[in-house]
Formats: structure tokens, C-alpha cells, sequence
């Protein structure tokens, strides 16, 4: 139950302010361990997996077979493991596809992780994060950039920031669930997925096939 | 099950709906149902959550901004870091500068500058959100339809005649083109449109709808897409397959004795051809692969093709058969663009250019060396 979970989340913030100081938390262990990563976790991902159209659900799986292994015992070098996880994952979806042709090994191939994406993980700085947190909120479309900002920022309640703008209530709380979305993809994912799924958009209007050539 | 689009769909309603003022005891026990649901939700959820926390600190930007004014891009007076420092930060947590880091850092500076001159916003800017606000309508559209048609299996088959072309569109927008002397079986459920191809060829437009994968299935084999266009044609002894958009997986069934028969991964230009020997894919641009599919407009294209294959390439479109009388002129090669319905001015061309003499039958056209 999430209150519950809420509650232990409190009791666990307490307790690591006393013991530790890192709320230990399977929930925050999450955030602070694994999304971390997703900028170099999205890179690989796009290096490795043939099919764009399946990164997000890709990543999806990937999150939930960590936090289900998490939940029994934390890894111990939770970047490395993530990045184990997602070869698994990926070797499992190409062995349930039966692709063991030609192709199929040079994409085997393309999953071994490169050491710098395994590497002791260099933290961010405050003043980092918050950059690329500016640089994700600057991405962010017009409305949507300005709910995010008289409600954050400012802190006006929804009803109030719809007044402001003279827009519905409905529409505020839609930017702001889009708002969320963009900005986890910007900060966390760096990005990477719209850019790509954009290219693809535009592969597909030409009908090019660009890139997509293959050695006989 | 949902796709992790929709589970990211659902799980920022529920966020943004805590996020306003009318939140209750009871939409509280419902986002945790929900949340219990999956770790799929779940962790959907955390992501979201903590990026909008995150976005708490953006409080630091708003000092010294009066109320009610959004600031413009870029206008930020962040002192940009030392260069020795401003590796790591771009590159985000691995070190290496990647080039999506450097293309927003060239895009920054120059919103920047942008906003310091007050120059219009840069046109690809906003394309950029329309092809998102685009992508997102496309999106929804699809689950819209989805969500219709959510335990719905539509079943419906169709023939042509020899000589026949036909149009199928299907209620998910794509389309079927059906070749001459063809039968498709479609059949549309809620997890997959599966086309089972039981004779002749169809080109296939397909729309894109990541969660129902697109297979056209002939015999023990299987060809596979999201959002493509590819053509399929099943003769006897092999099964061809043509790319012109987007990636097919081509799949088979176990051979004898469950050897597993390896799936073969299909881009735009493919033209895969699987017998019993195994799959043998001929990778060129899309334009020739275009020139196989030309039979959707009426003609068929030769370049360099065995007379044989050609007088077959005819037969599949005529009731009059093409007969090679002597195997010695089987090997003949020819070229060019011929109407497939006019069998006989192809036989009266290659009288003209080759050592052929044609004997007109009633049901058929025998090619004899000359």
C-alpha cells in the first residue's frame, strides 16, 4: 500500500539521517542509483537494439527486472548491474525472436557494454544538475514551458495557473503530465529518444532507408 | 498488456492529478492499486515523480524574476563553466563528450545570443515541437483505436482472379495491394494484425502500431513489421520477400527434427528469397527493390532476367501461359518495362530481337528456338 510505503519512506529518511545519511529506501535507492544512469543506459541502448520503436519499452523492462532484484538484495555496483540487465534482456528478446543469422551476431556483437559506460560513475554537481535541469526545462514547448514555471517556480496552485494563462483546469493538469514526461526524458534520458524517434519520423516521410543498408 | 508508452501515459495523469488541489483519500487508494498492480507502473511512477521533484530546483532560477513573468530561453545569466569542468557536465555521467551533448551546447549558446539580440525563434525549433505534437496526436489516435477495438477480432478473407489487382485497406490504415491470383486471410485481434498469405503476392502498407505487430505469415514463415512497407509473394518451392520502408524480421517455423532455422532481420532495399536450402538476402537500394513491386501499377521490369523468369513473372498475371519450348532459349536474357497484361506484344518484341519463334495455342504460347 503507497501509503505505507510512504510511511516507510519518512521512518527510512529518519533512519538514514541518523545511521547513514542516505535514505535507503528501495524506492529513493532507485532513483538515486539507476535513473542516474539512464543518459548512458539510452546511448547503449540506441547502439545496440535494432528496433527504435522498442527502446522505451526496452528500458521499461530493464527498470523493472532491477527493481524486482533490488527489492530481494541490492547489487552491489548498481550501474554495472543495470547494464547486465539490459544485454540479458536484450540476448532473451533476440533468442525469443530465434534470430541466430548473420545479422543477428552482429547485433550480439553490439551489446557488450564499453568499459566507460560501466565505469565508477562520475556524480554531477549541484550546479551541474541544475544546468541540465535549466536545459530540460528550456526544451520543454511554450505552454507547456509556462505551466511548468507559474507552477514550480512560482507555486501557484493548478486552478490558479489555469486563471493566468486563461486556459482550462483540464488543459493545466494535461501540460503538467506532459511537463513530467519531457523533463524526465530531457534530464534523466538526456533526450535521446525523441531525438531519434524524430529522425525516424522524418527516414520514414522520405522512405529512404537511410543507414539501413545491409552486407549481403 | 500496455505498452510502456501508455503505462507513462497513465502514470503522469495520476501524477499531475495529485499535483492539483482537488486530490482525495479515495484517488489516493486507487493510484495505489494501480501502483500494485506491476513493478512496470511502479517504477513508471518513480521516474516521473522524481523528475518533477527535480524540477523543484528550478526555484533557483527564479530569483530577482518578478512574478507572472516567464523568462525567456536561455536567459539565464549562468556563468558558463570553466572548459577544464565543462567536459563532465556535457557529457552528462560518462566522460565522453557524445555528439547529442555538443549539439545541445552549440544549440544553448546560441539561444543565448538569441535571446540577448531578441531575434525570432529559429524555424527548426518549432518544427521540432510540431513533429512532436504530431507524434503524439499519431500516438494517441493509435490507442484510441486500440482501446475500440479492445477484445475485437475481425476476420475476413480475399481472392483474385488471374489478372486481378485489388486494394484492401484495413481499419487500422494500412493497406493491401493483392496481386494477381492471390487469397489473403486478415485477421485483426487486439495483440496483432496477422495476414495469412496462402497464395500469389501482396505489397503491404502497413500502419504504425507499435503495440500490434504486423505479421504476414506463408507456410512455416513469417514476416514481421510495426510500421513498413514490404512486399510478399509465395510460390511453391520459396517464399520472396521485399523491403521498401522501414525493418521486417523474417521468421520460420522448426525445420525436421526442431532444428531451429535461424530469423533473418530485413531493412529497407531487401529482397530475401527462402527456400528449403535457407534465406538468401540480396541487399541493394530501394529503388530496385521498387522496381520489383512495379507490377502494382500495371508493369513488370526486367533487367538482365532469364527468359524463363520472365515468361513465369507473365504467366502469374495471364490465363495465356508462356511455355518455354526449347530449355536453350530459357537462358535468353531480357530487359525493360512491359505491360503484364499484353503477354502477346512481349512475345512479338522478343520474335524481333531473339532467335524466338512463338506458336500461339489456344491456352497457351509456346516459345520455340528459331
Amino acid at each position: 500500500m503507497w501509503p505505507h510505503r510512504r510511511h516507510d519512506a519518512v521512518i527510512g529518511a529518519w533512519i538514514g539521517v541518523t545511521v547513514r545519511g542516505v535514505d535507503d529506501s528501495l524506492d529513493n535507492w532507485f532513483i538515486r542509483e539507476i535513473l542516474v544512469h539512464e543518459r548512458a543506459l539510452m546511448r547503449y541502448l540506441l547502439r545496440s537494439w535494432y528496433r527504435r520503436d522498442e527502446i522505451h519499452d526496452l528500458r521499461q523492462d530493464i527498470y523493472v527486472r532491477v527493481y524486482e532484484a533490488a527489492a530481494k538484495a541490492r547489487p552491489a555496483m548498481p550501474k554495472s548491474f543495470m547494464f547486465t540487465t539490459a544485454r540479458h534482456l536484450m540476448t532473451d528478446r533476440l533468442r525469443r525472436a530465434r534470430v541466430v543469422s548473420i545479422d543477428a551476431v552482429g547485433d550480439l556483437d553490439a551489446l557488450n557494454v564499453l568499459i566507460d559506460e560501466v565505469s565508477p560513475e562520475r556524480r554531477l554537481s549541484a550546479r551541474q544538475e541544475l544546468k541540465q535541469l535549466t536545459e530540460a526545462f528550456d526544451r520543454l514547448p511554450d505552454r507547456c514551458r509556462e505551466v511548468v514555471w507559474l507552477r514550480r517556480v512560482e507555486e501557484l496552485p493548478q486552478k490558479e495557473v489555469a486563471l493566468r494563462m486563461g486556459i482550462g483546469e483540464k488543459t493545466v493538469e494535461k501540460q503538467v503530465a506532459k511537463g513530467m514526461r519531457l523533463i524526465a526524458e530531457y534530464f534523466y534520458g538526456g533526450g535521446h529518444a525523441h531525438r531519434s524517434r524524430e529522425r525516424a519520423a522524418a527516414d520514414a516521410e522520405h522512405g529512404d532507408g537511410h543507414g539501413q543498408q545491409q552486407a549481403d | 498488456m500496455a505498452s510502456s508508452r501508455q503505462i507513462e501515459l497513465i502514470a503522469s495523469a495520476w501524477l499531475s492529478r495529485r499535483d492539483g488541489a482537488e486530490w482525495t483519500a479515495h484517488d489516493q487508494l486507487q493510484l495505489d492499486a494501480w501502483l500494485q498492480e506491476s513493478t512496470a507502473h511502479r517504477v513508471a511512477y518513480l521516474r516521473l515523480d522524481a523528475a518533477w521533484r527535480q524540477s523543484d530546483r528550478l526555484k533557483a532560477l527564479g530569483a530577482g524574476v518578478p512574478a507572472g513573468a516567464v523568462p525567456e530561453r536561455g536567459a539565464w545569466g549562468m556563468a558558463p563553466l570553466p572548459e577544464s569542468r565543462a567536459t563532465p557536465s556535457e557529457s552528462g555521467i560518462d566522460g565522453e563528450p557524445s555528439a547529442p551533448a555538443r549539439v545541445a551546447a552549440a544549440h544553448r549558446s546560441s539561444a543565448s545570443s538569441r535571446a540577448a539580440r531578441k531575434l525570432p525563434k529559429s524555424p527548426p525549433r518549432r518544427l521540432l515541437r510540431y513533429a512532436t505534437a504530431g507524434f503524439a496526436l499519431v500516438v494517441l489516435a493509435s490507442l484510441a483505436w486500440g482501446w475500440r477495438h479492445y477484445a475485437a477480432v475481425d476476420q475476413a478473407s480475399y481472392r483474385t482472379a488471374i489478372g486481378g489487382l485489388q486494394d484492401v485497406p484495413l481499419p487500422d490504415g494500412s493497406v493491401i495491394t493483392l496481386s494477381s491470383d492471390s487469397r489473403i486471410l486478415v485477421t485483426l485481434s487486439r495483440n496483432e494484425r496477422h495476414i495469412d498469405l496462402q497464395q500469389g503476392e501482396a505489397f503491404f502498407k502497413v500502419a504504425k502500431d507499435p503495440g500490434r505487430p504486423f505479421v504476414v505469415s506463408a507456410g512455416d514463415r513469417r514476416a514481421i513489421a510495426v510500421g513498413t512497407r514490404y512486399d510478399v509473394r509465395r510460390d511453391a518451392a520459396e517464399l520472396r520477400v521485399i523491403v521498401t520502408q522501414g525493418v521486417v524480421r523474417l521468421e520460420s517455423d522448426n525445420g525436421p527434427g526442431g532444428r531451429r532455422r535461424p530469423s533473418t532481420l530485413l531493412p529497407a532495399g531487401s529482397i530475401a528469397l527462402a527456400s528449403d536450402a535457407g534465406v538468401v538476402v540480396n541487399s541493394g537500394s530501394v529503388q530496385q527493390a521498387e522496381e520489383f513491386l512495379s507490377w502494382r501499377s500495371g508493369f513488370l521490369s526486367f533487367h538482365d532476367t532469364p527468359l524463363a523468369s520472365a515468361a513465369a513473372e507473365f504467366n502469374r498475371y495471364n490465363a495465356r501461359k508462356i511455355v518455354i519450348g526449347d530449355a536453350s532459349i530459357g537462358s535468353l536474357r531480357v530487359g525493360g518495362n512491359f505491360r503484364w497484361s499484353n503477354a502477346e506484344t512481349f512475345v512479338r518484341l522478343l520474335e524481333l530481337g531473339f532467335p524466338v519463334r512463338a506458336v500461339h495455342g489456344k491456352d497457351v504460347i509456346v516459345l520455340k528456338s528459331r
